[in-house]
């Protein structure tokens, strides 16, 4: 996504975060300090949100593959209900 | 080098040759409790009713007496120069000799506490880390790309916080040289010179 010095809002950035990008990338942990050998896929977020001052913050989180299930479904329900507005 | 009392401060310990020895330890126990805890105004309200006095005299009388030992241990003069410092105050040889122990005694913790008063940059707690190999992202897909997540814990001033941190293999190793070639630093002749000059 472009960056532009100062993010376009519009009116409900007064009220809430506005989201500027959403990245994503999946990948799989294949060792750590704590378990050496895994094989543990996971979807990893990273969010930049502007809030009403236009100042951008980055947010990011990771989801396990029965979590990130769940969040798709919640945006196919999101959009399914979309429909019949 | 001798301590330099202002006349507030002498007019606050002149109490001290108004009571006994007994209760001038006394003080001197509260004022190191109270360095190592913090102060508790209800001590010395409890003190004025027993001694007969007003309780800010107590109050001054203590806090004089915490003044007189943080400055001595700060700047960790010694037993001559306290015993000079005091001599102004025109006490009796015992009381003299009283606040010598009391600083003797207790130079070593106020120290100690005085040290955890520097400003303080975060340190190093703990590190967490995972190796992980990046399958696909929103701008290309098809990818084995190894990555390192560190998750770095840090300390400051009693109050934890957190890191997240990623690098690739390249960088990591990188990183883990500059870390080495610092400590190799510390055996150079030039350090060694400089600590030999300090110590």
């Amino acid at each position: 996504m472009e960056g532009s010095g100062e993010p376009q809002l519009d009116a409900k950035a007064k009220v809430t975060n506005q989201l500027i990008d959403f990245q994503w990338k999946l990948g799989m942990a294949v060792s750590s300090d704590s378990c050496r050998s895994l094989k543990y896929p996971y979807v990893a977020v990273m969010l930049k949100l502007a809030d009403h001052s236009g100042q951008v913050k980055s947010k990011s989180f990771e989801m396990t593959i029965p979590q990130f299930q769940n969040f798709y479904r919640q945006f196919k329900e999101i959009a399914a209900i979309m429909e019949t507005v | 080098m001798l301590l330099d009392l202002s006349e507030e401060h002498k007019e606050h310990l002149a109490f001290l040759p108004q009571v006994d020895s007994a209760v001038v330890s006394e003080f001197g126990r509260i004022a190191v409790e109270f360095l190592r805890r913090g102060s508790n105004p209800k001590i010395y309200e409890g003190a004025a009713r027993k001694l007969g006095v007003s309780s800010d005299t107590v109050q001054h009388g203590v806090e004089g007496l915490i003044y007189l030992l943080t400055e001595s241990s700060k700047l960790m003069i010694s037993e001559l120069d306290f015993q000079d410092s005091v001599f102004v105050l025109g006490f009796s040889e015992d009381l003299n000799k009283l606040l010598l122990q009391l600083y003797l005694d207790n130079r070593k913790e106020i120290r100690t506490i005085l040290s955890e008063l520097a400003p303080d940059l975060p340190s190093y707690h703990s590190l967490e880390w995972r190796l992980d190999v990046q399958l696909a992202s929103r701008s290309l897909r098809q990818q084995i790309k190894p990555t390192v997540t560190i998750k770095l814990h840090l300390n400051q001033n009693g109050d934890h916080s957190t890191q997240v941190l990623q690098t690739d293999p390249a960088t990591l190793l990188h990183l883990v040289q500059q870390l080495e070639q610092a400590l190799e630093e510390v055996k150079t002749n030039h350090c060694r010179r400089v600590v030999r000059n300090i110590k």
